[in-house]
């Protein structure tokens, strides 16, 4: 008799949400360049590189230390992170995945690791005419019909060594970040504000292509992972939580496990997965 | 007659083929499958450990010695990673 199932394979513990540990004075997070603190209605946000700081009082958003001399970049950054966090208040939250709708309107949430191919197959989508929410990150909402998918608009960014199936690329050599690990450049894409949820795919880089069908647990155990708040301890986390069962219970979920052959085929695959 | 209480740092979330925990203080989060959702379930209604290894006898086709060492070893895991504490009643 088995009574917890592991997703190693040996452990009981299955993981942690992408960077947040908790100590008396807070819930420390990470998030890209910024480290943040949370404690109830405060949180105080560190752009490492810059030193730039913002913080949050009760919902406002108070300029910290060096953030007027820090970089547009920095700042908009800050501020992004800042809105994240105010929106939990407002039972809207932020999950690590991209998002597209389809043709018929609703969306599909594609999550995973970083270097799971979400940018990269959103892009792919993008190009042949499917509205963008955002290729990093989206924010959840829970509403009478189902869940929400709200747009996260940031650049969409895809790596210039993709220039072999995606020759526009050539058009941006000059505007590639070459300190950024994966070569990204800034692509453009319709983007779109919301729409309904239709379905969750987890992305896995492999040796062939494989669409299955993913259990809800496992798929609640990946949005939490990918979820950098949800355990932020502003009393938001039980909403939090709430909102991501509610998204895996209520559309399919699958596990996509892709080559580069999906970059020609996405589009298919999702649309075999709706039925 | 031991019994247990959830710890004000667990998260639960039920669904339909198991459950997720998340530690609020560790930031760990646990996969729950069916039978260790029904335990969970039974802890949230204080059920004492005999009370939790008689229902899952009842419920499944387990015996009883086998019941008794995986609740045992699932109540371990969850006092050592505090989401459950004893009680005195």
């Amino acid at each position: 008799m088995e009574v917890i199932e592991s997703s190693d394979g040996g452990g009981r513990h299955a993981g942690a949400p992408v960077g947040a540990s908790e100590s008396s004075t807070g819930t420390y997070w990470r998030c890209g360049s910024v480290d943040g603190v949370t404690a109830g209605p405060t949180s105080r946000l560190v752009d490492v590189e810059h030193g730039a700081e913002l913080r949050i009082w009760h919902g406002r958003l108070l300029r910290g230390p060096g953030y007027a001399a820090a970089p547009r970049l920095a700042r908009q950054v800050l501020a992004r992170l800042g809105a994240v966090i105010n929106l939990r208040s407002h039972a809207r939250y932020h999950v690590h995945a991209a998002g597209v709708a389809a043709p018929d309107g609703r969306a599909w949430l594609l999550t995973g690791e970083t270097g799971s191919g979400k940018s990269t197959l959103t892009y792919a989508l993008a190009r042949q005419g499917w509205p963008v929410l955002g290729d990093d990150g989206v924010v959840l909402e829970r509403v009478a019909q189902g869940i929400i998918a709200h747009s996260w608009r940031e650049p969409l960014q895809v790596s210039i060594e993709l220039e072999a199936f995606f020759p526009e690329l050539r058009e941006h050599d000059a505007l590639v970040n070459w300190r950024d690990p994966r070569h990204r450049v800034a692509v453009s894409a319709k983007f779109i504000k919301r729409a309904r949820v239709a379905g969750v795919i987890v992305l896995e880089r492999g040796t062939n292509d494989e669409l299955s069908a993913l259990a809800p647990t496992s798929a609640l155990a990946t949005l939490v992972r990918q979820s950098t708040f949800v355990l932020v301890t502003d009393g938001h986390a039980p909403s939090n939580l709430a909102t991501l069962r509610d998204l895996v219970e209520s559309v399919p979920c699958f596990l996509l496990r892709h080559t580069p052959a999906q970059l020609t085929s996405i589009d298919a695959t999702i649309l075999s997965a709706a039925g | 007659m031991t019994r247990y209480r959830i710890t004000n740092d667990a998260l639960s979330a039920s669904l339909s083929d198991g459950a997720v925990l998340l530690n609020l203080y560790t930031k760990r989060y646990f996969s729950l499958n069916d039978t260790a959702s029904r335990i969970w379930t039974l802890l949230e209604r204080h059920a004492s450990e005999d009370e939790i290894v008689d229902t899952l006898v009842g419920e499944y086709e387990v015996e009883l010695p086998e019941a008794k060492q995986a609740v045992r070893r699932l109540l371990d895991d969850l006092l050592a990673e505090r989401l459950i504490e004893p009680t005195s009643t």
